[in-house]
């Protein structure tokens, strides 16, 4: 076991904490440790619970030491970003002093804590964005890495996760090569765009040498809607709820089935805890979209626009029957709800963990807008996961309105236990 | 009471599961296809049908055909479904009503005698007669001998438009093949705009059109990407790289995928949507991807596939007015005006020999007036098939 270094001279610690917080989070599990702080809890029995009239926010935090990185299986804040880079380090050493700068930074910026003064005579020691006293904001930097990290530039090749590989393209894409793939990818998320930006500002700010970035997006959830987790869905930019058959992060049995890769599968030993992470940029082809009669909308999707029923079905959350519907009577064969799960015991090997956001960035060279959905999802196995879904949904009718441009394949490190270790120290057997 | 209703349906279902496949077929036409949807009316006054512990009341409905909300209460203390049966199949149904709620169902029915499940299987079964609406005014939805003209005019533009595309890709392809590079670069867009007229149909087939028709943009290597093929990486070839060295395959390839598209149009019974919605879908295109002058890049002939796209949508506009005018003329005012922009401002740059200018000639001006008819365009014809009851 590593005994804990000081930070790297150019990496000024910035805020300090109380120690019997740090340790609590540290004595207690993932799952305890967001109870313990606080942070809202998507289940219906919690929302019942009298909200904190005091918070704004700003002082939700996640954990970050734990068995595994928080951003996973925890609940989405209402603002992401999602940013992939090149790592610069030329070698193992370097490749480890990224990883040990990243995990002090993101331990430090996820607590609460007076910003570094410094001699104004110098730049500052960071963005000054979120103000003198730092606050967490519900911060997670989840960090995983890509198939290309596994070159024979660090020495560790052999140490990559069996189902990683590159992107490749699905019949539907145009992949934009400045938005696909990366070494790294940090995964921001928090209450707040701006607390993001710091967060990835202080980020690139502390390894400039060490990675480079490479493309980033960012990505927006209604926070009226989220704060009703539970008892509201989300709608993405086509209009439609989307997220009404996700999975529940909280039931740890059903995450360590489909989200966590176990420590007897076949993946290398320090993959155990650790997770396939799949970012797809797909854009909305959304004034067309707007054009499209709402009966052939909701064909396309399979659900009721506006209750979010799946199709001859009342409620949102009612299960639709396909085994009484063979021929696609009412849900067409080719429905997106229908070809994405199926709900047979066969395609239960595929199911995914979905984290997506929406986003909405300038617009195309006809004038027409650029937004869409900032797809994100995590499974245990790449290949019985999103590479399975995407497969039965390729040739969908909602082709017509999607374009995927962006994105890659990523694995989640697993996470820090404590102070004393630091993220992918298992991967570089250190 | 979760228990009974399990029971009411597990012995159910074995009568619904035993139906056969043809059963099944049947279900799916009458459900999907286009002569039930003519027959729809507008949805008039819910019809409230009560269902007590001993049936349903009333226990005898009349209704015209067409789209009808039915509005169930159950006025019984157990759980309940309540369905439409035509004979043994289940048309519609509601689950798990609960005693006391009231629950919606919208239905489109055709003419004929249904039953109605009234609780209890022990309790009898209620009828509901669907009568023929026989309305004959113009706001009524077309009959399929209404449209069976437009569709049977337009498979003949189809045919004949992919003819000509069959013959002009076949002297395009000759003349790449042969390393005739002017020749060759004069038959690019001419070629063209008989796919362009009949895109809407050709999608219709996305293997061609992909292989066709894909832009280098499609792809994550774009231009150096083995799988980018088609017209535009022979466009690439004979405007960017002047030179028809290595096309020869992919000449071949294209004249192929033309050939399969005509012999596949050739069989193709044209749907009625798809022809009534392909004049969106075509200026759709236009404004996706003309607008920008993406399409054709390294020719600059956007204006042919630009021209090509509208021509195509008003043909299928012409071929319906009769049909559009007498139900929306507002509607086929503004849409016939914005053709006539359109193709003003297209003829502006086209040579008394036929020929389009190249498309970077097109002012700023001009571009955001054709943009604005173009999308005034897309906003009403997004219209026809509502406007027509093509669902």
């Amino acid at each position: 076991m590593m005994t804990k270094k000081p930070p790297p001279a150019d990496a000024p610690e910035i805020a300090s904490v109380a120690p019997t917080r740090r340790h609590l989070i540290a004595a207690l599990g993932t799952a305890g440790s967001i109870a313990a702080f606080g942070v809202k809890p998507t289940t219906a029995s919690a929302a019942d619970c009298t909200p904190d009239q005091e918070s704004d926010g700003t002082l939700d935090s996640q954990p970050f030491f734990g068995k595994r990185q928080s951003g996973v299986v925890t609940p989405q804040p209402a603002a992401a970003t999602v940013a992939a880079f090149d790592v610069l380090a030329d070698d193992r050493a370097g490749l480890e002093k990224m990883l040990r700068i990243l995990t002090s930074r993101i331990s430090g910026l996820t607590k609460a804590g007076p910003a570094p003064v410094l001699d104004p005579k110098l730049p500052p020691a960071e963005s000054g964005l979120l103000g003198p006293q730092l606050y967490p904001d519900n911060l997670t930097v989840t960090v995983s890495v890509g198939a290309s990290l596994f070159d024979d530039r660090f020495g560790i090749a052999a140490q990559k996760p069996k189902r990683l590989v590159t992107m490749e393209r699905f019949s539907n894409d145009a992949l934009d090569p400045k938005f696909c793939h990366g070494d790294l990818l940090l995964q921001i998320c928090s209450n707040t765009a701006e607390t993001n930006i710091h967060a990835l500002r202080d980020l690139i700010k502390n390894m400039p040498d060490l990675i480079a970035l490479r493309w980033k997006l960012d990505g927006f959830l209604p926070p009226h809607t989220i704060k009703r987790a539970g008892k509201d869905t989300v709608r993405n930019l086509l209009g439609f709820k989307d997220g009404t058959a996700n999975l529940d992060g909280r039931d740890d049995a059903l995450m360590d089935r489909v989200v966590w890769v176990q420590s007897n599968s076949d993946e290398p030993a320090w993959a155990a805890g650790g997770s396939y992470q799949v970012v797809r940029i797909i854009r909305n082809l959304v004034e067309r979209w707007d054009r499209t009669p709402l009966a052939e909308q909701q064909r396309i999707i399979g659900r009721d626009k506006m209750s979010g029923a799946p199709l001859g079905m009342d409620a949102e959350h009612d299960i639709p029957d396909y085994a009484r519907d063979p021929k696609g009577d009412r849900t067409p064969l080719d429905a997106h709800i229908r070809l994405a799960n199926p709900r047979t015991r066969e395609t239960d090997a595929s199911l995914i963990l979905r984290r997506p956001y929406n986003f909405s960035r300038g617009i195309s060279a006809s004038g027409q807008l650029d937004m869409g959905l900032l797809f994100v999802c995590f499974q245990s196995d790449l290949n019985a996961g999103f590479l399975t879904v995407q497969k039965r949904l390729n040739n969908e009718p909602l082709e017509e309105y999607i374009k995927p441009t962006g994105g890659g394949y990523f694995f989640v490190l697993p996470g820090v236990p404590d102070e004393s270790a630091f993220l992918g120290q298992g991967l570089l057997g250190a | 009471m979760w228990s009974i209703a399990f029971a009411l349906r597990t012995r159910r279902a074995r009568p619904v599961a035993a139906i056969s496949a043809a059963a099944f077929a049947a279900l799916s036409l009458s459900s999907q296809g286009f002569v039930q949807a003519f027959a729809a009316t507008d949805a008039s006054a819910p019809i409230a049908i009560t269902i007590t512990s001993k049936g349903c009341e009333p226990n005898a409905v009349t209704l015209p055909a067409g789209k009808t909300i039915f509005k169930i209460k159950n006025g019984s203390a157990r759980v309940l479904e309540w369905e439409i049966l035509d004979g043994v199949m289940v048309v519609e149904e509601r689950e798990n009503i609960i005693p006391g709620f009231v629950q919606t169902l919208t239905a489109t029915l055709k003419p004929g005698q249904y039953q109605m499940t009234c609780g209890l299987l022990s309790n009898p079964k209620g009828t509901l007669t669907v009568t023929a609406t026989g309305t004959t005014a113009a706001s009524a939805e077309p009959s399929a001998s209404d449209l069976a003209g437009p569709l049977a005019e337009y498979k003949v533009y189809v045919t004949k438009e992919v003819g000509d595309l069959v013959t002009k890709t076949r002297a395009f392809t000759d003349a790449v093949k042969a390393g005739k590079l002017q020749e060759a670069q004069n038959l690019y867009a001419p070629a063209r705009q008989h796919y362009e007229r009949i895109e809407p149909m050709a999608e219709l087939f996305s293997d061609l059109d992909k292989s066709m028709d894909a832009r280098a943009d499609d792809f994550e290597k774009k231009e150096d990407d083995p799988a980018f093929g088609g017209f535009h990486r022979i466009e690439k070839a004979l405007f960017a790289e002047k030179n028809t060295a290595g096309m020869e395959p992919v000449a071949d390839k294209l004249m192929q995928d033309v050939q399969e598209l005509q012999s596949r149009i050739g069989v193709l019974v044209i749907p009625p949507n798809k022809m009534v919605g392909g004049a969106a879908s075509l200026i759709e295109e236009v404004a996706a991807t003309k607008i920008s002058g993406e399409e054709d890049r390294y020719s600059d002939t956007d204006l042919w596939d630009f021209q090509a796209n509208v021509d195509g949508a008003q043909r299928i506009f012409n071929l319906l007015r009769p049909l559009i005018t007498p139900r929306n003329p507002e509607l086929d005012d503004r849409v016939q005006a914005n053709f006539t922009k359109v193709d003003g401002l297209l003829a502006r740059y086209r040579g008394a020999d036929g020929q389009f200018q190249n498309y970077d000639k097109l002012s700023p001006r001009d571009r955001n007036a054709l943009k604005g008819a173009i999308t005034a365009l897309a906003e009403d014809l997004s219209k026809l098939r509502g406007t027509l009851a093509l669902d």
